[in-house]
């Protein structure tokens, strides 16, 4: 018998054989009493081993084993946290909002630069909308100018020798 | 750690669990597993020491890789293909580090095996399953570390050749082989047991 024979005869028993052939040597089993011998010690140790396995039980105590485990687990976690897996949703994200954000801001920008009226400085202003100014001769002194409502306020900043004195002080001109 | 008792939490819930940072959960999981993985382990390396680093090494990878179980097969099938993923590296590492043996290159040479004389009686007929455990278990310690690897695949772990043959990344061919001889070796080994008793 060489070895090709042998290795299909376990492959019969194994059921690694297709049909045609696991009948073949079947047949040649019935017929060939060395074959049939092999057969059968290949199936006694297979039998022998089946359910056999030798029960064994870890050598350490549980909480020894989970300790060694915990704090091997945790040493290693801090590494995966510090170099992240960067995947497409992530890289997007980091870059893409920042990118979202500027260009927000630029458009806004640009919006409001073209929706200032152009013929103007700074004491020309609608008459709902109130003004403030700052004399600049006399940064003691600011106004604030309501056309809507027909006020004025002026404040006067007062050198502050006694501490009980507010430092600016509003007077109001209608 | 949320210190919740888990004891009478099954299986796929502590997975749950533990996936969501749960050490506590997965405590019991090892808890409940660990001695069929040390005993993989053991089965495949025969030293207790190895066996004892590699079930916990597969541990914290199972661990880390809680998020590629999909639940397919039980949380301790997958467990045990991670342990005898790590024995084969562990193995291939020893095996660079020493020549290979006579026996080794007889199997390749298709020798040892064709010359051995068949076990016409059954060895282990009438023994105790207890005494069968202890008899399987020295008998195996004698085959060699790629013949034992394959035994333990196909007959504990119920592998097919094909599945072997991938997890090894071997041949078919030489999965059959080899299994070949392990079973024949095996053989000897218990009838020469039963003759010394």
């Amino acid at each position: 018998m060489n070895l090709e024979q042998q290795l299909k005869l376990q492959a019969f028993l194994d059921g690694e054989l297709p049909e045609r052939e696991a009948r073949e040597i079947l047949s040649w089993t019935q017929r060939d009493g060395v074959a049939a011998a092999l057969l059968a010690e290949l199936k006694n140790t297979r039998q022998a081993m089946a359910k056999s396995e030798p029960h064994l039980s870890l050598p350490e105590a549980r909480e020894f084993f989970w300790s060694k485990i915990e704090r091997e687990i945790q040493r290693r976690e801090p590494v995966a946290a510090i170099a992240p897996e960067v995947t497409l949703f992530t890289a997007l994200r980091r870059w893409l909002l920042p990118a979202v954000a500027v260009s927000a801001l630029v458009i806004a920008g640009m919006i409001a630069h073209f929706n200032v009226p152009k013929t103007a400085g700074a004491t020309v202003a609608d008459a709902d909308t109130p003004t403030v100014e700052t004399t600049l001769a006399n940064s003691d002194a600011t106004t604030y100018r309501d056309a809507s409502e027909g006020t004025t306020l002026v404040w006067f900043s007062v050198a502050a020798d006694d501490s009980s004195v507010p430092s600016k002080t509003p007077a109001a001109i209608n | 750690m949320s210190g919740q008792n888990y004891s009478s939490t099954d299986d796929e819930s502590l997975v749950k669990a533990a996936r969501k940072g749960e050490l506590a959960a997965f405590e019991e999981l090892v808890f409940r597993h660990r001695d069929p993985i040390y005993a993989r382990a053991f089965s495949m390396t025969r030293n207790e020491q190895d066996a004892v680093d590699l079930s916990q090494e597969a541990w914290i990878k199972g661990w880390q890789r809680l998020e590629q179980f999909q639940g397919d097969s039980s949380f301790t099938t997958w467990m045990t293909r991670i342990v005898i993923n790590l024995c084969l590296d562990h193995l291939r590492k020893q095996k660079r580090h020493r020549a290979d043996s006579i026996e080794e290159l007889d199997e390749d040479s298709g020798g040892v095996e064709r010359q051995m004389p068949v076990v016409t009686v059954n060895p282990t007929a009438g023994m105790e399953r207890a005494e069968l455990r202890v008899k399987i278990d020295a008998a195996l310690a004698e085959l060699s570390a790629e013949h034992r690897t394959v035994l333990v695949l196909h007959e504990f772990e119920d592998m097919e050749y094909k599945e072997i043959a991938k997890t090894i990344g071997c041949s078919i061919g030489t999965v059959m082989s080899r299994l070949f001889y392990a079973r024949r070796k095996m053989a000897a080994l218990l009838a020469d047991m039963r003759k010394e008793t």
